[in-house]
């Protein structure tokens, strides 16, 4: 990678204050950025959801500063400045450029990203950039995951491959007026425009202060010295690990009919501790498919590097310093991988990128005992389709949005027990969860139920997330569900012996009570009275349940989130009494005995 | 009565914390005298009355004479706040709307760090086996979706009474609505339970959103057994000491009220401490004559509260955590919008794998502290720092009740200086200035999240530690000016000194500003003025009759989440006009914070808030003045990384008011120390506060 901040040579290096001070600054700008986004935003999927992210590349498009963004889009900002660059020779100061298009660097056509360039005393320095998945798009569907999409037509979103929307600050109304007319929520769209537009020239403002502050030369200094300082973390880290190749292959749920065998995911990692370099070999998987659930390079990318980050500390920066170290192999033209146009991604940042990157961090539990992750709750369920239709409350005035109320559990850690609200892989745990209140009093909707299950998550020395189960329909009018689910078929796989996760399913219930298995990825339409109820999944388990502390099996117990059949079962663990009250204790001989018979059994039936 | 309060009797506030208790005796003339004592957990009044007596003795007086002098006797505790932190609460069953059992548990979603896997995800306020669900639900329209099942409700009932629960929680979906269902569990409960403390969802904290709701109510429910006895106790306690005068307890919006208000709604004290912070630089900032807006910040030993005041209106929040964001719990009921960081004297300096330099969170706290302490601690601190850069004088720490060791703090600020490669006062320059940044980062988020700039800001600075950085700070922030009280020490209790007796009550009413219904709207404001005046006519009584009432409301942009709050231009939506105007001035305030507006969309109004405030007569706040002679001293100080100059080392009792100090120097008080770098100048100005000038 290129480096031209370099020009006076590392020779005077910061002092170490300088460089903590302006690493600060410089996240500052990134959250302020974030902040306004988030409560700014109109969307719920981006106000609710914080399905965005916000983030700055150098003007030779590395990437530089990412804050609380999603593990989805903490790669391919650069490669979405990269394109602005390529495409444009009079870029300007004042310029803001519209970005989502999925063949040069973006996530997914949903994820509108807006990029200012930054200048300084007439040159360009850095770039910020604001990417929000939009409640619309303009696709020949009322979603922006179109799921059986043959190609980029029949998809039928507006693609903007870096198109200039502002000139000398001011929006160029063309643009504007043609994301109005296309889009179904019109007002939706501009208000989260505005939104977006907010946080890039806040941004802006920020960065031009250090500038004046600190002067050209000692932030180029710093530049140079933050990226070798996140690759010495990085490095540090990788060393902590043991060498080792590690293979692991995962599907996606079979999609009748498109893909009647599900979506095969292949991952192969290597580590090599004494070089500090891991590489992610991803070019067996399979050729592009004719449907929207192909990977975007910058979602092959960003997930399969996410699933590394996520096995290592936690506050390595991610930007182009610590990706020196990681090198993501790819194949042009297939599914994961680089998409060959006109194939569509309209799907890329969940369903197969949830899927890749549990693959990645269950391949590093390979590794042995204390390393990698189990894989994480998966699915977008009943409580994450997008529902739409007209709500009689206001006029018949139309609505599309993408619920954000269900729950998958989150994977077990070698310390930790899975994250509840953990969504999916790829949010990690990051979204809000919508209110029941607040959706009810938006769109006319009516939950029955949303529970926790029981006795459903990955057994584990530390067990999975919990999942939930969810129930609604409308309470007025005609309303249109579109889903895109996994996780109904193959589960979230334990590691290292521990268990897998429940299976989802999601079934309608007709006005008279029967129930019908609803397919997993589709359309209907609910009339009042009818119900939608979806069973989410929970994440996979870490280690044999067997040596779970027979007290958190207590716990999980008292909680009713497993019932003593469960936990004498799975956990082998008994207590003195078939009552749930504080007063209940574990029988330590009756568990020992358990426990040595429920291992005794597992001998014979190998 | 009325007529004693026209006058300034003397007046005492007290604020109990964790470790300290401090007291507040303002007399007649308007001169503040301090205590302080260690807090007695176990019975409050102990550490109280040490307090009190350490502030009578410099009164001269005895702590009998002083109660007897005084009208209003205004408390502050972080009794409750330490209950609900440290899980020491009634055994509290929670009531909810079957279906919905995990409100607690789900909560809004919301974590920090995507990769992070070694956080466990945190415990519900109160357990999900402590949880029944009630057959019943209401719709968003108030509609009797399902009727409530009295057979099932009291079934439950009787187990619960069977398992010995303490208290109830009751929260059901949407009873802001349509309250019948809680209303009748009520009177089951009262049948079943009869003496067991209960709280409703819409009677204590009528707003949309169930888990902020259920959470406000829980929280409520669980401290009110520990709360009643402890206030009562508190009362009894000062009437055996004599005292005859009005007892107000300080609350979450920054304001004071009556016991028997407090003990109705418990969780009004919760976090009142911090919430008084900006009472206090409020005032201080007007008695300068101020008007820009006014960030109040409290440094102590491990944090650092920030908060705002512009205009005169302190910012509030519907978003209080205690404890972490998303880990923690949120209070659910509007406060002073308090930040807290990990920030403060004894935040701790460490280097990662990669030699990078860290400031805290971590903290040696009071043990073992800094290494200076000489307590055992041997970890750089940015006491340690302050220490070697000269900030700090070894033999007048806390006006000389505490020698600091230099030899220890040198010792452990090496440490890291070794692995930097630089000297020891280079290295202790940049573990301050790194600490700073957490601060300015801090100050940033709440300016930001207002739409202030803080360069039209000024500081007011209060706490302990305040005084060694808050100049640079403000420097870096480029604020126009730094009031350092010299009462910084105990900000919260100066605030009750200053702040107003305040009653809320809110009430849910969502309409649109395309189909605005004004009936529901006004029907809300009716009801919230019918439970205002049960507080009105209460304080009457007393004799407190000065007045006020304002109303706001939460509102958004369609399908935004998050809500501004905005003022009511009149106590009802009569008219058109006054529809415009509301909507006007959602407008407003939303191009404030945002820099933006939509003129083109609806605004939905949630949620309405009708506030009673009785100001008390005011305080005049006095300059002590120079109690005696010192002649100024000078030592070598480090301001930068370059190198140290002499600075003049002033005591604050030896300056008469409106003297002036040229930085680089320092001005030691008893509590507190400011340090005025090179170009910065101090003035102590008749209000008793030094005011440092930055805009010029």
């Amino acid at each position: 990678m290129t480096r031209t901040h370099h020009a006076d040579g590392a020779a005077r290096r910061l002092s170490p204050m300088l460089l903590a001070v302006l690493a600060n600054r410089f996240d500052g700008v990134v959250r302020e950025m974030t902040n306004t986004m988030l409560r700014t935003g109109r969307s719920a999927v981006i106000n609710s959801a914080r399905d965005f992210s916000c983030g700055i590349t150098t003007a030779d498009n590395q990437l530089f500063a990412t804050a609380e963004g999603l593990p989805a889009h903490t790669y391919g900002l650069n490669l979405q400045t990269a394109a602005m660059c390529a495409f444009h020779d009079d870029i300007a100061e004042g310029d803001a450029y519209l970005h989502n298009d999925p063949y040069s660097g973006n996530s997914h056509p949903a994820d509108h990203t807006l990029i200012v360039p930054v200048f300084w005393q007439g040159q360009h320095m850095f770039n910020v950039c604001a990417k929000a998945h939009q409640a619309d798009i303009g696709n020949s569907l009322p979603t922006t995951y179109h799921a059986a999409a043959r190609d980029i037509y029949e998809e039928g979103a507006l693609i903007f491959p870096a198109v200039r929307v502002q000139r000398g600050g001011r929006n160029i109304d063309d643009i504007i007026r043609m994301c109005q007319r296309r889009i179904r929520v019109p007002d939706y769209w501009y208000g989260d425009f505005l939104a977006m537009l907010a946080a890039v020239r806040t941004g802006e403002k920020r960065i031009h202060e250090v500038f004046a502050k600190y002067g050209a030369e000692t932030l180029a200094r710093f530049v140079t010295e933050w990226f070798d300082y996140s690759e010495a973390r990085m490095r540090q880290a990788i060393r902590n690990l043991p060498a080792a190749t590690v293979e692991r292959r995962s599907a996606h749920d079979p999609l009748p009919p498109m893909m009647p065998d599900g979506i095969p995911v292949h991952a192969k990692v290597t580590v090599d501790p004494q070089a500090a370099r891991v590489v992610i070999d991803l070019t067996a998987n399979i050729d592009n498919m004719d449907n929207g659930l192909n990977l975007s390079e910058a979602c092959s990318i960003s997930n399969s590097v996410a699933g590394i980050f996520n096995c290592l500390p936690s506050d390595i920066p991610r930007n182009g310093g610590s990706y020196r170290c990681v090198e993501v192999k790819l194949r042009e033209g297939a599914a994961i991988g680089i998409p060959r146009f006109p194939h569509s991604c309209s799907v890329a940042t969940t369903n197969v990128s949830d899927r890749l990157l549990n693959t990645v961090q269950a391949a590093l539990s390979d590794l042995g005992e204390g390393y990698g992750l189990a894989e994480g709750g998966i699915g977008m369920g009943a409580g994450f389709c997008v529902i739409s239709g007209r709500d009689p409350r206001h006029g018949d005035h139309p609505y599309v949005n993408q619920l954000i109320i269900g729950n998958n559990g989150g994977p077990a850690s070698p310390t930790c027990d899975g994250w509840v609200t953990y969504g999916i892989p790829v949010v990690a745990g990051l979204m809000y969860r919508d209110s029941v209140e607040v959706s009810e009093l938006s769109y006319p909707i009516h939950y029955r139920e949303i529970r926790l299950t029981t006795d459903t998550m990955g057994a584990g020395r530390r067990r999975g997330g919990p999942g939930v189960e969810i129930t609604y329909g409308p309470s007025d009018g005609p309303m249109t569900v579109v889903f895109a689910a996994d996780g109904q078929v193959n589960p979230a796989r334990g590691v290292r012996g521990g268990g897998d996760g429940n299976i989802g399913a999601m079934h309608v219930i007709e006005r008279d009570g029967s129930r019908v298995r609803a397919p997993s990825v589709g359309q209907i339409v609910l009339d009042v009275g009818m119900w939608l109820n979806g069973v989410e999944t929970s994440g996979g388990g870490y280690g044999d349940p067997l040596d779970r502390e027979p007290e958190r099996v207590r716990e999980d117990v008292l909680e009713r989130h497993a019932t003593f059949e469960h936990a004498r079962t799975v956990y082998g663990v008994v207590f003195n009494d078939a009552r749930l009250n504080d007063a209940l204790a574990v029988d330590v001989e009756a568990t020992h005995k358990q426990r040595a018979a429920l291992r005794a059994a597992r001998l014979r039936a190998h | 009565m009325a007529d004693r309060r026209s006058e300034q009797a003397w007046r005492i506030s007290v604020d109990t914390g964790g470790t300290f208790t401090d007291v507040v005796v303002v007399d007649d003339s308007g001169r503040f005298t301090i205590g302080k004592a260690l807090t007695t957990p176990a019975r409050i009044f102990g550490g109280l009355t040490a307090a009190l007596a350490d502030a009578a003795q410099k009164l001269e007086l005895s702590m009998a004479e002083v109660l007897a002098r005084t009208s209003i006797f205004i408390y502050g505790t972080t009794r409750a706040t330490n209950a609900i932190v440290t899980g020491s609460v009634a055994k509290t069953a929670f009531l909810t709307t079957a279906g919905f059992p995990d409100i607690l548990v789900l909560r809004e979603g919301g974590k920090f760090n995507p990769h992070d896997f070694s956080t466990p995800f945190p415990k519900p306020y109160i357990p999900r086996r402590h949880t029944f669900e009630i057959e019943e639900r209401i719709g968003a329209t108030g509609k009797v979706v399902k009727p409530l099942d009295e057979a099932q409700a009291e079934s439950v009932l009787r187990d619960i009474r069977a398992l010995g629960f303490e208290a109830l929680a009751v929260a059901l979906l949407w009873a802001t609505a349509n309250p019948m269902h809680e209303r009748r569990l009520a009177t089951l409960i009262e049948q079943h339970l009869p003496g067991v403390p209960y709280t409703l969802g819409h009677a204590l904290n009528p707003i949309l959103r169930e888990y902020r709701r259920a959470s406000s109510v829980a929280i409520d429910a669980s401290i009110k057994p520990l709360m009643q006895a402890h206030l009562r106790d508190l009362q009894s306690d000062l009437r055996d000491a004599g005292y005859r005068g009005e007892l107000l307890i300080s609350t979450t919006i920054g304001g004071c009220i009556d016991v028997e208000s407090v003990i109705e709604r418990p969780i009004h004290t919760v976090r009142s401490g911090p919430a008084m912070g900006p009472v206090a630089g409020r005032r201080y900032a007007a008695l300068e004559a101020r008007a820009e807006p006014a960030l109040v910040v409290d440094t102590g030993g491990t944090t650092f509260d920030v908060s705002l005041v512009r205009d005169q209106h302190i910012a509030i929040t519907q978003e209080t955590w205690l404890g972490e964001r998303f880990t923690g719990h949120m209070l659910g009921i509007p406060a002073v919008d308090a930040r807290s960081v990990g920030a403060g004297g004894g935040s701790i300096a460490w280097l990662d794998d990669a030699g990078l330099l860290h400031v805290g969170p971590h903290s040696a706290g009071a043990e073992p502290g800094p290494a200076c302490y000489g307590r055992g601690g041997t970890r750089a601190t940015v006491t340690d720092a302050a220490l070697v850069l000269g900030y700090l004088d070894p033999e007048f720490f806390l006006g000389g009740r505490m020698r600091l060791d230099t030899d220890a703090a040198r010792r452990a600020i090496n440490g890291i200086a070794a692995l930097l490669g630089i000297s020891a006062e280079q290295a202790a320059y940049s573990i301050f200035a790194v600490s700073n940044e957490t601060m300015i980062n801090a100050i940033k988020d709440i300016t930001v999240s207002e739409g202030i700039d803080p360069s039209e800001a000024v500081i007011v600075a209060g706490g302990g530690a305040a005084g060694l950085n808050i100049v640079s700070i403000a420097r870096e922030l480029q604020c126009r000016a730094v009031i350092a009280p010299r009462t910084a020490s105990v900000l919260s209790a100066c605030g009750m000194q200053f702040s107003d007796v305040q009653a809320e009550a809110s009430a849910a009413a969502p309409t649109r500003s395309d189909a605005f219904d004004r009936a529901l709207v006004n029907r809300a404001l009716a009801d919230i003025d019918a439970r205002l005046d049960e507080f009105a006519a209460r304080l009457a009584a007393r004799g407190f009759d000065r007045l006020s009432r304002h109303y706001r409301v939460d509102a958004h942009y369609t399908a935004q989440v998050w809500d501004l709050s905005v003022e009511l231009p009149s106590a009802r939506i009569e008219d058109a006009a006054a529809e415009e105007a509301l909507v006007e001035a959602f407008h407003a305030a939303h191009r404030r914070v945002f820099e933006v507006e939509d003129r083109a969309s609806a605004v939905e109004f949630l949620s309405w808030t009708g506030r009673l405030s009785v100001s008390l007569p005011d305080i005049t706040v006095v300059s002590q003045g120079a109690s005696h002679e010192q002649a100024p001293t000078r030592r070598q100080v480090w301001f930068d990384l370059d190198g140290a100059v002499e600075a003049t080392v002033v005591r604050g009792d030896a300056l008469a008011t409106g003297a002036e100090v040229s930085g680089p120097a320092i001005i030691e008080e008893a509590t507190t120390t400011l340090i005025l770098p090179p170009g910065t100048r101090a003035r102590l100005t008749t209000n008793d506060s030094y005011v440092i000038e930055l805009s010029a």
